[in-house]
């Protein structure tokens, strides 16, 4: 089976500095696969990369199917409605019908008229996911779901987001911070230190692993990042 | 501009002062060598180097872009003109340019500096507008007819020919280098560099940004104010429309060319436009050529030169011939 | 008593030129972060291309929408050098606008000399409650009121429009869905264009055009669009009008040469009220 997403021996530098040394990973079609790591570790570079936002000085990125990007920070419009930032997810296409954007996610139909710049950070992420969705991907690629976020609302956040996987052909790559929750949420997960790919494996695999642990997930032993 | 202007200092300092000396001695040679109305080129090019030297350093060192450095030229003009004509000696006026110009650049420097990039550039535009059309309806600054009668230069009871002024405008250019030169090696101009790269960096280092950019801005006003009142003495002839919005441009246009932040720059600028024009100004008033070809020529070359020199040499002439030139060793 | 209402529509006609340019400015800088310094050249480039179609006789409208066509394409050629190369920071597109200001003088001056040119606009005499003023000027508010209708409407309510707004906003949340900021900033120069000619082709029947008419027409289209920061079009609307009006008040009772000192100094004013209260106005560079 070939993957959603195939990336091969990627290296970015910025001003001589590499901000990704030879990176491969693949994400799997219809699963949900981690990238977790640290602030600085890389991971903001490779979603600019897989977005083709930035251009990589080598290495290949494949791409089945139409990808959609959930940015860091959610970069909301801020002075137009819900609704006017969910159809510019739709720019690239034909169809900009938000219907079915708000029978996916309900909670955005009662606020589609107000201006984005007024809501919650936990309303903007979910206007965030549903202008991904627009864009009607076989990818979705989320940076940073859960940062800044109360945990009440990533819970209701995790809950959309595992009945979109569910109802939906989508791959996702998750990027987080929050090792637990991406390796609870995903399948698969890479760990990216300094630019590099150091672990990558089944998320439970990993979940048990001693290094993941210490640096990660709280563990015993603390490891600088 | 595009990204902050490195400083351009002289390496091998020995070969650059011999440079100097050798292109002092020339140009000191030449003017008794041109014919008269290559003498008037000869003139009215130092005269506007010298203003673009204090355009340079505006834009090269505090980063800001005046598109009414004219307004400081005509200022110290009238300022030198206008004394003269009412008798007071021709040397007193010129000494009052300078002075003239660069209180003005205090008064108006002072709301104005607050101000960055864009609104910077139209806030000088109009303020040269306002003075224009100030000086078109001063009827004792001669309207906007003009001001006529202005005697000539008199220097210890011997009045200046036109070989005079060009080695007055040579002493005038002279001045104002040094002054640059001194100013860029000097802290205040270190931490000006430091300003237009970086302001909230210069800020956080605790520099008095404001008052330095003050001091080059009225440095700047003051040079073109004394060039100003060279020009008055020469031409012997004043009006509002010797001083139009377009001349301000050509000084952008001539720092642009030569190099931001270089001290050659401005001079080197200043050269090859006013050659370049003044070659396309014979071609244009050839016979056979109609009588729109000198200003469409003239126009075409500022509009093409600015624009190139912006976009493909970001950092003028000076420092990219310097590239090319070092490419060998 | 009519003397005032004279002027008053004299000087909404003249403020709607004023406020043509400004949205055009308005319109390019709110996509691009560039301030277009070759806005006036739009206006004077297509009255004169105007002049000269009506002199070979196509009649009215035909003329105008040539002149139209030629302020917008004259924006998007401007735009492809301003902003056409990645990486081209604002400040240096601002100084390129400027060189392209030149550069309109010597083609007009090349193709139609340096003489003021005029064409007639709606000829006859209007009579607004007991005041009698050029019917051409009630053409100039025709025209002008349902263009800033349809610009509203544009940019709120079609797709292309909030792309362009979106731009405006949140340029990289536009990349990220997929908005080519580049070809968007483009459709904005042209759009400027167009409204900058559209500004000329209304006002050359009331007010001569000569090739630097561009300085008078740029200053003012600024200083009325920097009433609203440079990013609010009805706002520079209001601000055009409002300079078209207290100028010609200023003429009409006997300040004639002081009209343009008006516009300096309110723009002046408005600059350094607006940098003393919000700390020195970032560098436009980014």
């Amino acid at each position: 089976m070939t993957g959603a997403v195939q990336i091969d021996n990627l290296t970015v530098r910025y001003a001589g500095a590499t901000a990704l040394d030879d990176v491969t990973l693949a994400v799997a079609e219809n699963e949900m696969t981690a990238l977790i790591g640290a602030n600085g570790a890389g991971k903001s570079t490779l979603v600019k990369a897989l977005c083709g936002l930035i251009r990589p000085d080598s290495g290949t990125i494949t791409v089945h199917g139409r990808l959609a990007h959930v940015p860091e920070g959610r970069e909301m419009f801020p002075d137009m409605t819900v609704d006017d930032n969910l159809r510019l997810g739709a720019w690239r296409r034909r169809r900009r019908d938000t219907a079915p954007i708000y029978d996916l996610l309900p909670d955005l139909a009662a606020i589609r008229s107000r201006r984005a710049g007024t809501l919650s950070g936990g309303q903007q992420q979910m206007v965030a996911i549903g202008r991904a969705l627009m864009a009607d991907p076989e990818v979705l690629v989320i940076d940073e779901l859960s940062l800044g976020l109360a945990p009440m609302i990533v819970t209701s956040l995790v809950g959309h987001l595992r009945n979109l996987h569910a109802t939906r052909n989508l791959s996702v790559l998750l990027i987080e911070q929050n090792a637990r929750l991406a390796l609870d949420l995903c399948r698969h997960a890479y760990v990216l230190e300094s630019g590099r790919i150091v672990l990558h494996g089944p998320a439970a695999t990993l979940a048990r692993d001693p290094r993941v642990t210490a640096a990660y997930l709280g563990g015993h032993v603390t490891v600088t990042p | 501009m595009s990204g902050p202007v490195p400083p351009a200092r002289g390496r091998g300092g020995t070969v650059n002062r011999w440079a100097i000396a050798v292109v002092a001695v020339l140009t000191l040679a030449l003017p008794p060598l041109l014919p008269e109305r290559h003498l008037a080129t000869f003139v009215l090019l130092l005269l506007a180097a010298t203003v673009t030297v204090g355009v340079s350093l505006l834009m090269g060192y505090a980063g800001q872009v005046s598109l009414g450095q004219a307004s400081f030229y005509a200022i110290g003009a009238y300022a030198a003109a206008l004394p003269a004509v009412h008798g007071v000696p021709s040397l007193l006026g010129l000494a009052l340019a300078p002075v003239a110009a660069a209180v003005a650049a205090v008064l108006l420097g002072a709301p104005l500096l607050r101000l960055r990039g864009h609104h910077l550039a139209f806030a000088t535009l109009a303020v040269q507008l306002i003075l224009l059309s100030l000086l078109a309806q001063a009827d004792w600054a001669g309207g906007a007819i003009g001001l006529q009668g202005i005697p000539r230069l008199t220097v210890l009871g011997v009045e200046l020919r036109d070989l005079g002024y060009a080695y007055a405008a040579w002493l005038v250019l002279a001045a104002a280098l040094l002054i640059a030169r001194n100013i860029v090696d000097s802290r205040p101009g270190r931490a000006l560099r430091a300003a237009a790269t970086s302001e909230t960096a210069a800020a956080a280092s605790g520099v008095a940004i404001g008052r330095h950019r003050l001091a080059v801005f009225t440095l700047s006003a003051a040079m073109a104010g004394l060039a100003g009142g060279v020009y008055a003495f020469y031409l012997g002839y004043l009006s509002p429309g010797s001083f139009p919005v377009l001349l301000s441009i050509e000084f952008v246009v001539m720092a642009v060319v030569g190099g931001l932040g270089t001290i050659a720059g401005p001079v080197v600028g200043a050269t090859v436009i006013i050659l370049l024009v003044q070659v396309l100004n014979t071609l244009g008033t050839q016979p056979g050529m109609p009588d729109y070809a000198p200003s469409v020529l003239s126009y075409a070359v500022y509009a093409v030169l600015l624009i190139v020199c912006v976009l493909y040499l970001p950092r003028g002439l000076v420092p990219a011939l310097r590239r090319t030139g070092r490419r060998p060793s | 008593m009519s003397d005032l209402i004279g002027y008053l529509i004299t000087g909404l006609g003249i403020g709607a030129g004023f406020a043509l340019v400004a949205s055009g400015l308005v319109a390019i800088y709110r996509v691009t972060r560039v301030v277009n310094f070759a806005q006036g050249g739009f206006a004077v480039l297509a009255a004169l291309l105007t002049s000269t179609l009506l002199a070979a006789g196509l009649p009215h409208g035909v003329a105008e929408l040539g002149g139209v066509a030629l302020g917008a394409l004259a924006g998007l050629i401007v735009g492809v050098v301003a902003i056409g190369r990645p990486g081209t920071s604002p400040g240096t597109s601002l100084i390129v606008t400027l060189g392209l200001g030149v550069l309109a003088y010597a083609v007009e001056v090349l193709i139609w000399g340096d003489q003021p040119r005029s064409f007639p606009g709606l000829t006859g005499v209007a009579e607004v409650a007991g005041a009698r003023l050029p019917a051409h000027y009630l053409l100039i508010l025709a025209v002008t009121a349902p263009v800033f209708a349809l610009m509203a409407w544009f940019f709120a309510r079609t797709d292309l429009g909030r792309a362009l707004t979106a731009c405006a906003s949140n340029r990289y949340a536009a990349q990220v869905v997929g908005i080519d900021v580049r070809r968007m900033g483009l459709l904005a120069f042209t759009i400027g264009g167009a409204l900058g000619g559209l500004a000329g082709v209304l006002t050359t029947p009331v007010q001569q055009v000569t090739f630097d008419s561009d300085v008078t027409l740029i200053v003012n289209g600024f200083a009325a669009a920097v009433l609203g920061g440079l990013t609010r079009p009805m706002i520079a609307l209001a601000g055009g009008l409002l300079l078209g009006v207290t100028q010609t008040l200023v003429a009409g009772y006997g300040g004639g040469a002081y009209q343009m000192e008006v516009a300096l100094v309110l723009m002046l004013t408005v600059m350094i009220v607006q940098a003393a209260r919000t700390g020195p106005v970032p560098e436009t560079a980014r």
